[in-house]
């Protein structure tokens, strides 16, 4: 908790040089749909599963895509995780795959996740205000 | 002379050896005895393990770069060369760290640099925190070859800093310093073992001009001729001295870890010395200055390629094959591009590749282990041992 207050608002400002005043939201606010991630999963099983396995729990040396995934990532904004999986990933040859296709990916990754879909896709551009929460937020609940 | 010695003379004459006369005799003290047969077969394999090794164009990065208020002090990109170099190149860091008195030190990643970085910045006598994505065992480190092989391409020669050779030399030297006090430990965390270079021609006769390669290949920075002094020299082996059943051999001493021993006496020495450790994952480097720590070594290793954003880090791929452990095994070998170690924890085989042309797995950051690969390997060195003699030398 103290390590996502303390990450999320100063690297912002720091990577942009300014604050930015839109509105935050969360990964727990429906960033995705279901269509969007059925796509990234038959994405990720073309383009993913090999290293990660088809239940993303990794093996001894290719780290997991759940469990420990969501303390690893969380306290950063969305952007950062886009941005490792579209110049890193695939292993065997990095930025192989398009934004779209990414955003699909980052789509399945949050469902698998158990984070909840909403009404509207996950795009490239809007990811730096979408929080990587480890929790819903309490703002967010209702 | 035995009949023995004189019958494999005489074949060696026939197959057009070098005159024996050319060749120092080896004295008696120097040859080799009771060399176990490697039990090579492929139902043998437990262990297939890949790694990227971390080769950076400029060669290691050990600058110093400042974060806001934080100071972060790299080394990274050791290539080959990382279990080598690892003290020597953590004591040139740790001295910069030093530089600020900090009470605590953070070091990311936990590899062997990471490692012996921490090491070197507790017996420094800072307070370290390791802040890493991935335990020891688990890390590029331990799927390496895990040998002394410090000149194990550094640079690219038309990158190279001017004075990577003396930079390099005084980590070797340091490394080798610092490695003595792990010999004749128990359970050998560092041995020496005699090795075997084994061939079916001359060792100087002309390569096979190499396969076209896909991308230039690489011509790396010459280090020359500077620890002369701390590496033993080939000696050459006539057929009448060893078992092997090649008309070529020679053989030098090599140093090499034990990676459960070694690994687990220096993460105890880390924990015994106060040493915390954390799990985590860093995304982007502005996130460094938010550590509680303001001195921070950063030791990514390969994963600098990417959270660093370093163009100059090129995968290097590699592949080693765990065999069973064979304790009575005590020597290591190559032939025909595949060499082998007898190690604690299983004989360790690799597919080398060429000598020449593009360095096997060069720009490839495939990481998933290569079942038809090993099996090649290990099929290369059954073949030699179903030719062993039946009563070794």
């Amino acid at each position: 908790m103290r390590l996502r207050n303390f990450l999320a608002i100063p690297v912002l400002v720091l990577t942009t040089g300014i604050a930015i005043a839109a509105p935050r939201i969360s990964i727990w606010d429906g960033v995705y749909t279901d269509a969007q991630a059925e796509r990234g999963h038959t994405l990720y099983m073309q383009s993913c599963s090999r290293c990660h396995g088809a239940n993303l729990s990794g093996t001894f040396e290719t780290p997991p895509l759940t469990g420990r995934f969501m303390p690893y990532w969380s306290g950063s904004t969305l952007d950062a995780l886009f941005d490792y999986v579209s110049t890193a990933m695939p292993l065997d040859r990095p930025g192989a795959l398009g934004a779209g296709a990414n955003a699909d990916i980052l789509a399945f990754l949050l469902k698998s996740n158990e984070i909840p879909a909403g009404s509207k896709e996950l795009s490239a551009g809007n990811l730096k205000s979408i929080n990587f929460d480890s929790a819903k937020p309490a703002r967010a609940r209702k | 002379m035995d009949r023995r010695h004189l019958l494999k003379a005489s074949l060696a004459g026939l197959v057009g050896l070098p005159a024996q006369a050319q060749v120092p005799r080896v004295p008696l003290m120097d040859r080799p005895f009771n060399l176990a047969p490697i039990r090579a077969h492929t139902d043998r394999i437990y262990d297939i393990k890949c790694c990227i090794r971390p080769f950076r164009t400029k060669g290691p990065r050990l600058d110093v770069e400042q974060i806001g208020d934080t100071m972060v002090i790299h080394n990274y990109g050791h290539s080959g060369a990382g279990w080598s170099l690892s003290w020597g190149s953590a004591d040139m860091q740790v001295q910069k760290a030093m530089s600020r008195s900090p009470k605590k030190i953070a070091v990311i990643g936990c590899g062997i640099i990471g490692l012996t970085s921490a090491l070197m910045a507790q017996r420094a006598g800072a307070q370290v925190t390791i802040y890493t994505k991935e335990q020891f065992s688990r890390t590029r480190s331990v799927r390496a070859n895990g040998s002394w092989t410090p000149a194990s391409h550094m640079a690219l020669a038309s990158e190279a800093p001017p004075n990577l050779g003396d930079t390099w030399e005084r980590m070797t030297r340091i490394s080798w310093k610092n490695l003595r006090q792990y010999i004749g430990m128990a359970g050998n965390p560092l041995a020496f073992a005699d090795h075997y270079y084994l061939s079916d021609t001359p060792f100087d006769a002309a390569l096979p001009p190499p396969p076209p390669s896909p991308v230039p290949v690489p011509e790396y920075y010459e280090l020359g001729d500077r620890i002369g002094d701390i590496t033993p020299t080939l000696q050459m082996l006539t057929p009448d001295l060893h078992p092997f059943p090649v008309p070529y051999a020679r053989r030098t001493t090599r140093l090499f870890f034990n990676f459960s021993e070694y690994g687990h006496l220096l993460i105890s020495d880390f924990y015994a010395a106060g040493g915390r450790m954390v799990m985590r994952e860093f995304h982007s480097p502005g996130e460094l200055a938010h550590l509680p720590e303001k001195v921070i070594i950063n030791c990514p290793g390969y994963a600098a390629h990417d959270w660093w954003k370093d163009t100059s880090m090129v995968p290097h791929r590699g592949q080693t094959e765990w065999l069973i452990p064979q304790p009575e095994v005590n020597y290591g070998l190559t032939y025909r591009n595949v060499e082998a170690l007898s190690k604690s924890d299983g004989v360790m085989m690799i597919d080398i590749g060429a000598r020449n042309g593009l360095p096997k797995g060069y720009g490839s950051s495939n990481e998933v282990p290569d079942r038809a690969e090993a099996e090649r390997a290990v099929k290369v060195m059954e073949e030699l041992y179903s030719r062993f003699p039946a009563k070794p030398v």
